[in-house]
């Protein structure tokens, strides 16, 4: 039995039998080890969420299998959690009570969930913040609520669809050491998408890079340099121009797809 | 910030910001009072330039002049249409508004609750949706005065058919838009609640009511006013003392000044009717901000 996530031959195609589907994934295989970081680097529309989706659990592949820890998955788990691009807090819920959510529905002791929410609450950085609802807090607090909310089920794998997109630059560097700290904390493993160079080299113990539409893997980068990395050495720099260079021509073959769709 | 650069002036503006802040919370009302002042402000225009026929369009100052005389045609406990001049104080005309305003809040809590029940049955439950759903998309534009006979057939007279209209009134329309507010719940909020462990039904509890509760009382709120004018036929045709049945007595004896005292008693109690559900809407539904309230 291999531990962590395995993803096999997997193929997505939206409206399968409808007047136009959509293949998203294309026999795609990828392996996450317990604890590794992946980062998933391509441009947008190439499938990355479809195949989110599907390791969580929320969508079937159309073909393929994805197993984690050996077993297959076939529907949604606390184990593998997913964050989204907007946090999705719920508004009627405090910080507090979003947080606790998960653990609420697995039936844990009013005093468990306090006790876990308070420890949470200090480790994403958002002390003070629990009877404050989700519309009072700042884009990049909300996403750490969304981290805590995650964390609080002790999940194996992270599941993050550009997490931090909608953030601006300093806050994004910010959440980025955050959740680099809280991965070496959890030795939770991490699957995370981005269409930025900079936050993959930043984050990743290996970038995979997608093909246009639809996404197949085009090639694979370990980076093994310790961090926090400077996005300025010589060896980040070269990796940076790699991926650049790999990436523009994706963007480029989607850009002539789109226009074609449209002529 | 330091304390003091707040500070200083705030001491010397004291007096004008204590003024300021009154006026701030009391704008509301004076943007109503202005309002309301155009209207009548011109009817009484009218009025003194002779173009308006004081019998037959008596202004403001007019028709409230004599509230004695009005209240005598307001009759709490009557029950036959066109009762006449058993009231007389101004707890008969309370009395009158209470049997209206019952008869309306009975039937927007019936309305709502089935409503919303229905509403999560339909998507609840397939087979459930697949029989209910033509039903009542094609009982929705019936409108609510066509049921008037159906209402009396069932109920007779009394209160039951006039809260069976209100509850008529608003069902069909509230159980649409149950449904397209379960339609619409964010994704994402699903989504995650799969994630966290959560089942169908803990999926509604949890996640779909809270989430579609909020726009449904905006809906509710819209639909008060069909409400209101729902139960005044209702009460003119004859279910018993009500503001209906003092309008439709006033029309029978031609007295235009009942008439219009009759209407601004409508009027002012539907808004107190909009602005008491609001207050509910704030106060339970806490987590709706205040812009999409919407209204006054
Ligand atoms: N639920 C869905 N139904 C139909 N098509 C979808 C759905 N989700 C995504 N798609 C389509 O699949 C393709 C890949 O989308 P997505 O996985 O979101 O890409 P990415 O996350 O890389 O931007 C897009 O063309 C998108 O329109
Ligand atoms: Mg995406």
């Amino acid at each position: 039995m291999t531990l962590g996530l395995k993803i096999t031959n997997v193929s997505k195609t939206w409206n399968p039998d409808g007047p136009e589907p959509v293949p998203a994934v294309r026999n795609l295989t990828l392996d996450v080890a317990l604890g590794e970081f992946v980062v998933l680097l391509g441009p947008s529309g190439c499938g990355k969420s479809s195949l989110l989706y599907i390791v969580a659990g929320l969508e079937d592949a159309t073909e393929g299998s994805v197993t984690f820890d050996g077993l297959d998955v076939t529907e949604p788990s606390p184990e593998r959690s997913l964050i989204f691009q907007e946090a999705a807090l719920y508004p009627w819920l405090t910080v507090r009570d979003n947080i606790t959510f998960g653990l609420k529905i697995a039936g844990q002791t009013y005093k468990k969930q306090k006790d876990a929410a308070e420890r949470l609450l200090r480790l994403v950085g958002l002390v003070g913040a629990g009877d404050k609802r989700p519309h009072e807090l700042s884009g990049g607090m909300r996403q750490r609520a969304a981290l805590a909310r995650a964390l609080a089920m002790k999940p194996k794998v992270l599941l993050m669809d550009e997490p931090f997109a909608a953030l601006d630059i300093q806050t994004r560097a910010r959440m980025q050491g955050h959740l680099l700290n809280i991965w070496e904390s959890s030795k939770a493993s991490v699957l995370l998408v981005t269409h930025s160079i900079e936050e993959a080299l930043a984050l990743a113990d290996r970038v995979v890079v997608f093909t246009a539409r639809p996404g197949q893997i085009k090639a694979e980068i370990p980076i093994s340099a310790p961090r926090p990395r400077d996005m300025r050495s010589p060896e980040m720099i070269h990796l940076a121009i790699q991926c650049e260079a790999l990436l523009a021509e994706e963007v480029e073959k989607s850009f002539k797809e789109q226009e074609q769709e449209l002529a | 910030m330091t304390d003091e650069t707040l500070d200083a002036p705030m001491v010397r503006d004291k007096q004008t910001s204590w003024f300021k802040r009154l006026l701030k919370r009391l704008e509301p009302t004076l943007w109503v009072f202005a309002s309301l002042s155009i209207f009548v402000g011109f009817w009484e225009f009218a009025w003194w330039r002779g173009w308006a026929n004081p019998l037959l369009l008596p202004p403001p100052h007019i028709f409230l002049a004599n509230l004695t005389d009005q209240f005598r045609f307001f009759d709490p406990g009557g029950t036959r249409a066109g009762a006449l001049a058993t009231g007389g104080s101004i707890f008969s005309v309370l009395g009158v508004i209470a049997w209206s305003s019952f008869r309306v809040t009975a039937g927007l809590v019936l309305g709502f609750t089935l409503s919303l029940a229905i509403g999560i049955g339909i998507r609840y439950f397939k087979i459930f949706g697949k029989l209910m759903l033509p039903l009542v998309t094609m009982l929705a534009p019936i409108s609510p005065v066509a049921w008037l006979p159906v209402a009396v057939f069932i109920f007779g007279i009394g209160n039951p058919p006039a809260i069976f209209l209100v509850f008529i009134a608003i069902f069909f329309i509230m159980t649409l838009a149950t449904l397209s507010q379960i339609d619409n719940v964010p994704a994402h909020y699903i989504q995650l609640a799969r994630i966290m462990g959560c089942n169908k039904r803990q999926i509604y509890r949890h996640v779909i009511l809270p989430a579609i509760l909020p726009e449904l009382f905006v809906t509710l709120r819209m639909n008060l006013f069909a409400a209101w004018m729902v139960v005044l036929i209702a009460e003119a045709v004859g279910v018993g003392s009500g503001l209906g049945q003092v309008t439709m007595m006033a029309r029978n004896t031609f007295n235009a000044s009942l008439v219009f005292f009759t209407m601004t008693l409508i009027g002012i109690t539907g808004f107190a009717f909009d602005q008491a559900l609001r207050y509910v809407q704030r106060k339970v539904l806490w987590w709706v901000g205040p812009s999409s309230v919407g209204g006054l």
